[in-house]
């Protein structure tokens, strides 16, 4: 059964296993990916409820855009209320599943309850016809790559698959979601933060696989002015300076330069190491080892995903990042953009985030438990993970959970998750993202990179930025492709044939802002600065910089101001 | 005299000045004399070997520089813009 507009939602069951598919509302037709989990969650789960029981919901929902030819605009959100921060919680991913869903039609996948039986693995197949949940006890432990080549034998070569790894499986709060990418179906997109593989792997579901088949691309009301639009953006961005072309690892110098590397715990905001950890390295491995830059998901125009080979030109991880570099290598004296990226390529097999698991890492090394730059320990640690040995299981269940095995003072986690790499002491702006913003320390809920922005303009800046990424997360749209307000209403107003005013779309952004942070003050949040000691008292760089923000301007951020031009001609950034 | 544009991650040498007016009758004279002014700011566009940092893009008046022309002219109404890649990742 299918919305007015043609569009569908799965719900499924996981305590009894049944779906049930139902027509897409249509006044949310221009909701999707982190806007329409949050409106899901608020209307549907408990925000006391606890995260890995039955009670907790889990939303896959791509944007709105995904499935139609705008360019880089399939990306899909996994939301739900998160075991780490306790309150709601999105993250999105790159890869095909987003493309796939949008393109049958499929808004959003609802999954509530949990099996009686802990112990069967089950999966939720999709198509064209609807969605069934089946049982697979094959895929039960297995590591993400090789689930994807077992599922191989069992499904079509084209279809794309979400799945969790054994971190998610034993409901480890740094659990991540994998996604397939589009050309040779690795599972190496993740929607990493916040833990929503554990919640995947509290419902029982192993994986999640779309056959799209020769699904047809969304067609837009307006055919002409939509088809020019995609013409017309995807022309200014490839003429343009194409700053993602070499993926975000190539910004590690800067970075550093900027004393946002954390190193050794966040003792320090630069690395000695920077020279073998820098990105450029990556890039110059190409011509000797092959690998290179390519498109995670279909008609991607960025093409910022780097393919990191070995030594013996064998594919070893997809996609090495920044934020892996630094949390995983810099923050863990680990001083090998090799040792890094196998153990990227560790975390994406067992299926752990990379900034909490770094984070957890540094912790366990700060503590005196590991020496710093032990590349060979925190290899063996994750696999551990997958062990469930004591440490294994404090280092997969995060930062705070690290912090505690160990006993140490310096845990630098806000609301229970992991700072990522960039630093609020240098960025204040974007230190209140973190302090303010329903997704507590997630740059990509809004990141700005002004170590110089006056005083004054922090709150406003944080506050408009949060807002131009709450849309863009909601639209399907990358971050990379650094789209504005103005330009993801133009895209909304050509699809569906009406105009979008600069009013509706300000309001949007809000309302969803506005529905995370009700969850989350239902779920027992408070507005109070939750920025941890040590990041109000560790200094670091030359200016002994320290998060001293005032606990009103934490507090501004949650009052609408008036919207300024710059809300809707600022790139999304994250 | 000719203006260079300074892009939001690297105004923390610059105090949050965003354009700044430097003598100069080449970009490289007109970077140096940022430097001169905002001690910090160099190092982030050219490297230690005089090149230009791989994650730096220069514009004048909103045309494209080679990277290898760091040497080009500037005239007095002459804008530099630099551009910096910073996401997150």
């Amino acid at each position: 059964m299918a919305g007015p507009s043609g569009d569908r939602l799965i719900r499924v069951d996981m305590g009894n296993q049944t779906v049930t598919i139902e027509p897409f509302p249509d006044e949310w037709k221009m909701l999707g990916g982190r806007g329409l989990s949050a409106k899901i969650l608020l209307a549907e789960c408990d925000p006391q409820c606890d995260p890995l029981g039955p009670d907790n919901v889990l939303v896959i929902a791509p944007g709105v855009l995904a499935g139609t030819a705008a360019p880089t605009s399939g990306r899909i959100s996994i939301g739900g209320k998160s075991p780490l921060t306790g309150g709601i919680k999105e993250a999105n991913a790159g890869g095909n599943p987003g493309q796939d869903l949008m393109k049958l039609g499929y808004r959003a996948i609802i999954v509530k309850g949990q099996p009686a039986d802990t112990d069967v693995t089950f999966a939720l197949d999709v198509t064209a016809e609807g969605a069934s949940v089946i049982e697979n006890p094959g895929a039960k432990g297995m590591w993400n790559y090789a689930l994807i080549d077992y599922l191989a034998e069992s499904y079509s070569d084209k279809a794309s698959f979400i799945s969790i790894g054994p971190a998610g499986e034993m409901q480890m709060k740094g659990a991540s979601v994998a996604c397939t990418d589009q050309d040779a179906r690795r599972p190496a997109r993740h929607a990493a933060r916040g833990g929503l593989g554990a919640v995947m792997g509290s419902k029982g579901l192993k994986y999640v696989s779309i056959e799209a088949g020769g699904s047809r691309v969304r067609q837009p009301a307006e055919k002409k002015d939509f088809a020019a639009m995609c013409k017309k953006y995807t022309k200014g961005y490839l003429d343009g300076p194409q700053m993602f072309k070499y993926g975000t690892s190539s910004i590690t110098s800067v970075a550093n330069m900027l004393n946002t590397f954390p190193y050794k715990n966040r003792t320090e905001g630069q690395s000695p190491d920077i020279k073998t950890l820098d990105g450029k390295n990556i890039v110059e491995s190409f011509e000797s080892r092959g690998g290179g830059m390519h498109n995670c998901l279909t008609g991607c125009i960025v093409q910022c995903s780097n393919i990191v080979h070995d030594a013996d030109g064998n594919y070893k991880t997809s996609a090495l990042e920044f934020e892996t570099l630094t949390l995983l290598g810099s923050n863990c004296a680990i001083e090998s953009w090799d040792d890094v990226a196998d153990l990227d390529r560790l975390c994406d097999e067992v299926g752990l985030d990379t900034v909490e698991t770094g984070a957890a890492i540094a912790i366990y090394m700060d503590s005196g438990k590991m020496k710093y730059g032990d590349a060979e320990g925190a290899k063996k640690l994750l696999a551990e993970i997958a062990e469930g040995t004591e440490v294994g299981l404090a280092i997969g269940n995060g930062a705070d959970a690290t912090g505690a095995l160990t006993k140490h003072h310096r845990v630098p986690t806000v609301r229970g998750q992991a700072l990522p790499a960039w630093d609020p002491r240098p960025l204040k702006a974007t230190g209140l993202t973190y302090a303010s913003g329903p997704m507590g320390a997630d740059h990509t809920a809004g990141l700005i990179v002004n170590p110089g922005l006056p005083e004054e303009e922090w709150v406003r800046k944080s506050q408009e930025v949060q807002m131009v990424n709450a849309v863009c997360d909601s639209s399907g749209f990358c971050q990379f492709l650094q789209p504005t307000l103005d330009d993801i209403r133009a895209f909304y107003g050509a699809f569906y044939g009406e105009e979008i005013s600069r009013e509706q779309i300000g309001d949007q952004a809000w309302q969803i802002l506005s529905d995370e942070w009700e969850f989350n003050e239902r779920a027992g949040w408070t507005k109070i600065d939750p920025m941890p000691e040590c990041i109000k008292k560790d200094p670091i760089g030359p200016a002994n910089l320290v998060w001293d923000v005032s606990q009103e301007l934490v507090s501004q951020v949650y009052e609408r101001l008036e919207a300024s031009e710059e809300l809707f001609t600022s790139k999304a950034a994250g | 005299m000719p203006q260079v544009k300074i892009p939001p991650p690297y105004r923390g040498p610059t105090s949050g000045r965003a354009l700044i007016e430097v003598p100069g009758t080449s970009i490289r004279e007109c970077i140096e004399a940022v430097e001169r002014e905002c001690p910090g700011f160099g190092e982030l566009v050219i490297d230690a070997t005089g090149r230009l940092q791989k994650f730096v893009t220069l514009f004048i008046n909103g045309d494209e520089v080679a990277r290898d022309d760091l040497d080009a002219a500037v005239r007095s109404d002459d804008q530099i813009e630099v551009l910096a890649a910073i996401a997150g990742g």
